[in-house]
C-alpha cells in the first residue's frame, strides 16, 4: 500500500541535496574505477528516485515560481544562443589560410567543433521559433476579429 | 503598486503560511507580494480580495510608473 508522504518545500530541498550528494559520490567512484555503467546507473536511479519523491510530495509550484522560471529561461537563451553563434563563427574562420600552424595537429578539429556549434545554434533558434509560434497560437496571438 | 496585504492579514488574524495555503501559493510568494517584490496575477489578486471579502482596489493601489512589471 502506498502512503502519502507529507513533505514541504524545505524538506524536499534538503532531500534533493542529500540525493545529489550520493549520486555525485557514486559517479566519482564509478569514474575512478572505470565503471561507466555504474555512473549511468547511479544518475538514472537518482533521477527516477527524485521524480517519484516529487510526485508523492506534491510540491507546489505557484505563479511566482513560474515567472522566475520563465525569466531564467529567457536569460539563459539570451546568453547561450549568441555565445554559441559567436563561438561557431570564431571557430569557422579559416585559420589554416592565415597561418600554416593551424593546418596541423589538434587545430584541424577546430573547424569540426565550429560546425557542431553552428548546428547547435541553429537548432536552438529553430526550437525557440517553433515554441514561440505554438505558444503564440495557444494564447490567441493570431486571432483576427 | 502598493498593497495593504499585511494590514488585512493582521485584521483577519492569519499567518503568512495560513494565507498561502488558502490562496494556493507558497509562503515565499505571500512574503514577496507583501514587500512589493512581486506583482500578483489578476487571478491571484481576485483570490486575495475574495479571501478578505473586499474589492481588489481596497487592497491593491496602482501608483503607475515605468518600472511596474
Amino acid at each position: 500500500m502506498l502512503h502519502y508522504v507529507s513533505m514541504n518545500r524545505k524538506k524536499y530541498n534538503q532531500f534533493r541535496v542529500i540525493v545529489t550528494f550520493f549520486v555525485s559520490a557514486i559517479v566519482v567512484l564509478a569514474v575512478l574505477s572505470d565503471s561507466y555503467l555504474l555512473s549511468i546507473a547511479g544518475v538514472v536511479t537518482g533521477l527516477i528516485f527524485m521524480a517519484l519523491v516529487r510526485s508523492k510530495a506534491k510540491i507546489k509550484i505557484d505563479e511566482r515560481e513560474k515567472t522566475i522560471r520563465e525569466k531564467a529561461a529567457q536569460l539563459t537563451y539570451a546568453i547561450f544562443a549568441p555565445t554559441l553563434g559567436i563561438g561557431a563563427f570564431l571557430l569557422l574562420i579559416p585559420y589554416q589560410k592565415i597561418s600554416p600552424v593551424f593546418a596541423q595537429g589538434e587545430f584541424v578539429y577546430l573547424e569540426s567543433l565550429g560546425m557542431i556549434f553552428a548546428y547547435l545554434a541553429l537548432f536552438l533558434i529553430t526550437l525557440y521559433a517553433i515554441s514561440y509560434y505554438f505558444l503564440n497560437r495557444k494564447f490567441g496571438g493570431d486571432v483576427h476579429e | 503598486m502598493n498593497n495593504k496585504l499585511k494590514i488585512y492579514r493582521a485584521m483577519h488574524d492569519l499567518t503568512q503560511e495560513q494565507m498561502a495555503d488558502q490562496i494556493g501559493v507558497s509562503r515565499q510568494t505571500v512574503i514577496a507580494i507583501e514587500n512589493n517584490k512581486y506583482l500578483p496575477s489578476l487571478g491571484l489578486a481576485f483570490k486575495i480580495s475574495k479571501l478578505f471579502g473586499v474589492a481588489i482596489e481596497e487592497i491593491f493601489t496602482y501608483k503607475g510608473g515605468a518600472n511596474e512589471s
